[in-house]
């Protein structure tokens, strides 16, 4: 689903951002892009979305050469990309609702689509009783939780998240967590950079660190450290005393989903393809 | 449908909300075509009664008596290149004339009929460019046999150097205005992509086209540059309308009547003009931002 090989990314200016860096992700898997600041996880990101082009090196993105595409057909492959950002970047003067109706206005989606797909949307990431808010009158999580709305409601392929829980306190990362896994579990592919411990140890899902734009670690089920004595995964959770809340809600949230009955609710994130008669017609 | 609906709606939108930016450029559009329009219709006022004028105004050389070979003299005159055609007026001819002309002025006829032979015979000469009175009438005036040469070219010449003027000047105009309509036009196009950046980086995230995230700009643009324009053939067709009358009494001579063809084309040029300035100014704006830019 996404392939970098011998991926080198020079900036203007001369910063070396990554060197020489080579994944591959599989559809359908989740992973956590680790690391210290300035090491190079919001370049992969960006890399990954076509936001830029490599230095050197290769970039396949659902099945597109990404890094060989002329700017022109960028905006058809950011269709099958849902991106996430740790400052939400809604737009204050539009409610929740159209907010999210937005990602498929732009893209020309038929209207009817649109007023099936948001409300169902909105369900998932448990919005609907806010439905006509805007972004000024939710909360923080809340906000995430449109953000991430909108980057799913045209159910992409990948969905790219750079440090979404980033301004959020643990509990309500549990709950943007909770949303992202569940949309891992539809098939779709998700990639987070992240910060946050807690999360990356609790989920247990596939690990790449990054250090001074080398990937030092690709492990996985891992943890936010490489450490050798982690023999039992996800330690916060079974812990009783020392658990933490946010470690007990996604203990309780993976329990929830594991008797979510997926498929009846999300239709396959590739069987959309309506939508680009818009374009067509402005020629 | 409604693609054109968010079309229009983002376009008219943008426009709302940095209106006095957006007036000041469609003022610019205004006045510059305005002033090309009126340009315009004073050239064509110029050239449409050099053109009455020029149809009868001949060089006069007269004759002496004494000129024995007529022809000879008509033919070398008609070889010359600058002229067009020579007509010679038999002495009966321009007796004829004179009677018809001072059909009025008995004194002057009662002198004619006292003895017609003090009138000369000519020869009537059109030059093939109007500017090229002075040439042939000094020429004939050295040439033995002619008695005197009279030209009404210099009023013709004056009207055609007018026309001329205008024309260049209308052109300069039409160019230093139209540059800074587009400049303020890109200026206004570059505040409404500023003012929208954050909608913009959305649209492209979620990937929108990226006609569909230029065309409103564009669109924009050519609005303004079409209700400039708009303003200002309106506002010259009302002012030639409404000062015809007045203008006219003041200048008896010239001709101010222009045709409704004349205007209307030139009015349709200077709309479409409008709208070109527009859709260029925008153009070059979306061109140079970096938010739009990909
Ligand atoms: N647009 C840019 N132009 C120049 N240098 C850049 C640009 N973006 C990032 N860099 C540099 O590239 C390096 C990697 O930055 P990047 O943003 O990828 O790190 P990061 O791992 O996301 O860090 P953080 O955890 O703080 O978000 C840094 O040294 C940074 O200064
Ligand atoms: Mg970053």
């Amino acid at each position: 689903m996404i392939r970098l090989e011998n991926v080198t990314k020079v900036y203007d200016g001369g910063v070396v951002a990554l060197k020489d860096v080579s994944i591959d992700v599989s559809k359908g898997e989740f992973v956590f892009l680790v690391g210290p600041s300035g090491s190079g996880k919001s370049t992969l990101i960006r890399l990954m979305m076509r936001e830029e082009r490599p230095t050197n090196g290769e970039i396949w993105i659902a099945g597109k050469h990404a890094s060989k595409m002329p700017n022109w057909k960028v905006p058809h492959l950011r269709r099958s990309i849902g991106t996430v950002f740790q400052d939400f970047k809604l737009l204050p003067t539009k409610t929740v609702f159209e907010n999210v109706s937005y990602a498929l206005e732009v893209t020309g989606r038929p209207r009817n689509l649109v007023r099936n797909q948001v409300p169902q949307v909105l369900k998932l990431v448990g919005l609907s009783a806010k439905s006509d808010r805007y972004p000024r009158q939710l909360s923080g999580g809340e906000q995430q939780r449109v953000s991430v709305a909108r980057a799913f409601v045209n159910r992409p392929l990948i969905l790219l998240a750079d440090e979404p829980t980033g301004n959020l306190d643990p509990a309500t990362s549990v709950g943007i967590m909770r949303i992202l896994d569940r949309i891992n579990r539809t098939g779709t592919t998700v990639v987070m950079a992240t910060h946050d411990h807690a999360i990356v140890d609790a989920m247990r899902r596939r690990v790449v660190q990054v250090e001074r734009g080398r990937i030092v670690r690709d492990q996985s089920r891992g943890a936010y450290e490489q450490r050798t004595d982690a023999v039992e995964p996800a330690p916060i959770i079974r812990t009783e005393a020392g658990e933490s809340r946010a470690a007990r809600e996604l203990a309780e949230a993976e329990a929830e989903l594991a008797e979510l009955p997926i498929d009846e609710e999300f239709e396959s994130p590739d069987d959309l393809d309506a939508g680009e008669s818009f374009e067509e017609g402005l020629g | 449908m409604s693609r054109l609906q968010y079309v229009f709606g983002e376009a008219l939108r943008n426009m709302g909300r940095n209106a006095l930016v957006v007036l000041g450029a469609v003022l610019a559009v205004f006045v510059s075509l305005f002033l090309v329009f009126g340009t315009l219709m004073f050239g064509e006022i110029a050239s449409e009664n050099a053109a009455q004028w020029s149809d009868d105004v001949r060089v006069e050389a007269f004759l002496s008596d004494e000129l024995r070979n007529v022809d000879q003299l008509q033919g070398e005159i008609a070889e010359w290149s600058d002229v067009d055609e020579v007509t010679y007026v038999s002495k009966p001819e321009a007796v004829e004339n004179a009677r018809e002309i001072f059909a009025d002025n008995q004194a002057i006829l009662d002198l004619i009929d006292e003895d017609p032979s003090f009138i000369p015979a000519s020869l009537r000469i059109r030059p093939s460019d109007l500017q090229d009175y002075d040439g042939i009438a000094s020429r004939l005036e050295a040439t033995p046999g002619v008695l005197e040469v009279i030209s009404a070219g210099d009023a013709v010449n004056q009207l055609i150097s007018l026309r001329d003027g205008l024309q260049v000047f209308s052109w300069a105009l039409a160019i230093a205005l139209g540059a800074a309509a587009i400049a303020l036009i890109a200026n206004t196009i570059h505040m409404a992509v500023y003012a929208r950046r954050e909608e913009i980086e959305i649209m492209k995230l979620v990937g929108a086209s990226n006609w569909y995230v230029r065309v409103p700009f564009l669109l924009e643009g050519m609005l303004e540059g079409l209700i400039g324009a708009l303003v200002a053939v309106a506002v010259g067709l009302g002012a030639y309308r409404l000062g015809f009358d007045q203008i006219q009494g003041l200048v008896p001579l010239i001709d101010l009547t222009v045709s409704t063809d004349f205007l209307l084309q030139r009015a349709i040029v200077i709309v479409l003009f409008g709208v070109v300035v527009g859709a260029v100014g925008s153009a070059i704006s979306l061109a140079v931002h970096r938010y739009i830019r990909t």
